[in-house]
């Protein structure tokens, strides 16, 4: 990312190239469409290139800085979205509908990671598992998912720390290894 | 510390939780507050880490090729700008150009000062406009289908274009600064669109005094002077 930032456009297509899955299959998973995750994340990595000097090594991996970016801006096209389809949040097929040449050798080990993310995701409380969907998958505000489950604010708080506890818990070291 | 363990000292570190995962409201004041408060530092530090891995969640797709294409195609025509200016290149943007405006008529401009009205109307609406954030609709010329706006929040500017064709092949678009009435500065911000037609670019410096943002298409790595006439004008309230 140092060359990256001094306008290195060789080094940033290396960034591109091992993150570009990773931040279009969030994307996706977000948007609901190809077409909005293709904008999305090609707005992510102009972001990237242009704010490559921002990027703070002891803050994390550029993995994690390069999702999170994506993350951002998925939500903001979600939030602008004159048909917000957030129904998808809880859409857990979205890989089954796409046919196999959308996937490639090189995903098996990401593939591996995600399903054990998602057994994880899967052992938690539904209540709980439920408010960190709404949340980070669906763009939603903590107190419109209070509102749309007609639960405080402070238990919807309570419940996506809590879920966050238990995943931190069951992944133990996996962040380090992926970084 | 989590606030798991009972370390519960200070009234917002339940906050942290919908902070990391982007949920909190007031997500401004809280990254704020994080800057004085130790305890909810420490619980967004044990927090985001599992955040971190709920990306890799999601079920694991190709991107694209023609994703990879369109953004090496603007990162390599920035990068040869960058190239260019040299040792300049802090001193953005660059040198003045002269450039005579083209002459619009009145009934188009009437007819195009409508459509951004119309425009401007149905972008407020669905763009969820904030009370920090100023859109100003931009004039399309010869692009049909095209609707673009510049998204203003504090010093920073966003130009975001929709249903704009890709630049003309070794083209791209590039962003100037019009402050008086005939000058117009060149900017480092080149940019081209998806498939679909949408991009956005940020608009660099300080709009201060700028009359106008346009937009014209350029050779790749951008022109010091412009070589077509705008596409997209946005005009400023001085």
């Amino acid at each position: 990312m140092q060359l990256v930032a001094t306008g290195d456009a060789s080094a940033f297509e290396i960034v591109l190239e091992r993150h570009e899955d990773a931040a279009f299959s969030l994307a996706y998973r977000m948007c609901g469409t190809r077409a909005a995750a293709e904008d999305v994340a090609q707005e992510s990595f102009l972001a990237i290139w242009r704010a490559g000097a921002r990027y703070d090594r002891t803050r994390g991996s550029v993995r994690s800085w390069t999702l999170g970016i994506v993350h951002n801006r998925s939500i903001d096209a979600l939030r602008r979205s004159s048909v917000h389809d957030r129904r998808r949040i809880n859409d857990d097929g979205l890989a089954e509908e796409l046919e196999a040449p959308d996937r490639t050798d090189l995903q098996a080990i990401d593939n591996a990671a995600s399903s054990e993310i998602r057994v994880a995701l899967g052992e938690l409380p539904s209540d709980q598992r439920r408010v960190v969907e709404l949340a980070y998958f669906g763009g939603f505000t903590h107190t419109e998912i209070a509102t749309m489950l007609n639960t405080p604010i402070g238990t919807v708080k309570g419940r996506m720390r809590l879920a966050l506890e238990k995943l931190r818990g069951q992944l133990g070291d996996w962040q380090a290894v992926r970084a | 510390m989590s606030a798991t363990d009972g370390n519960l000292d200070c009234g917002r570190v339940l906050d942290a939780a919908p902070y990391v995962l982007g949920a909190l409201e007031d997500g401004d004041s809280y990254r704020e507050h994080l800057e004085e408060c130790a305890t909810c530092r420490a619980e967004v530090a044990q927090l985001q880490p599992a955040v971190d891995t709920l990306p890799t969640s999601v079920p694991q797709v190709a991107a694209p090729e023609a994703l990879r294409a369109r953004v090496l195609t603007t990162v390599r025509s920035e990068a040869e700008l960058l190239r260019a200016a040299g040792s300049g290149v802090d001193q953005r943007p660059r040198r003045n150009a002269r450039w005579r405006m083209p002459r619009v008529s009145l009934a188009g401009a009437g007819a195009a000062l409508a459509a951004a009205v119309a425009a401007s109307v149905a972008i407020a609406v669905s763009l969820n406009v904030t009370s920090h954030e100023r859109v100003t609709v931009a004039q399309v010329h010869n692009l049909p289908g095209t609707s673009a706006a510049l998204h203003q929040v504090g010093d920073r500017a966003e130009l975001v274009v929709s249903g704009m064709p890709e630049p003309p092949l070794g083209k791209v678009y590039e962003v100037w600064l019009r402050r008086g009435s005939t000058t117009v500065a060149p900017t480092d911000a080149l940019f081209s669109v998806t498939s679909r037609g949408s991009g956005s670019v940020a608009v660099p410096g300080n709009l201060h005094g700028v009359r106008e943002v346009l937009v014209t298409s350029e050779p790749l790595g951008g022109s010091s002077h412009p070589t077509s006439e705008p596409v997209l004008r946005v005009a400023l309230s001085a």
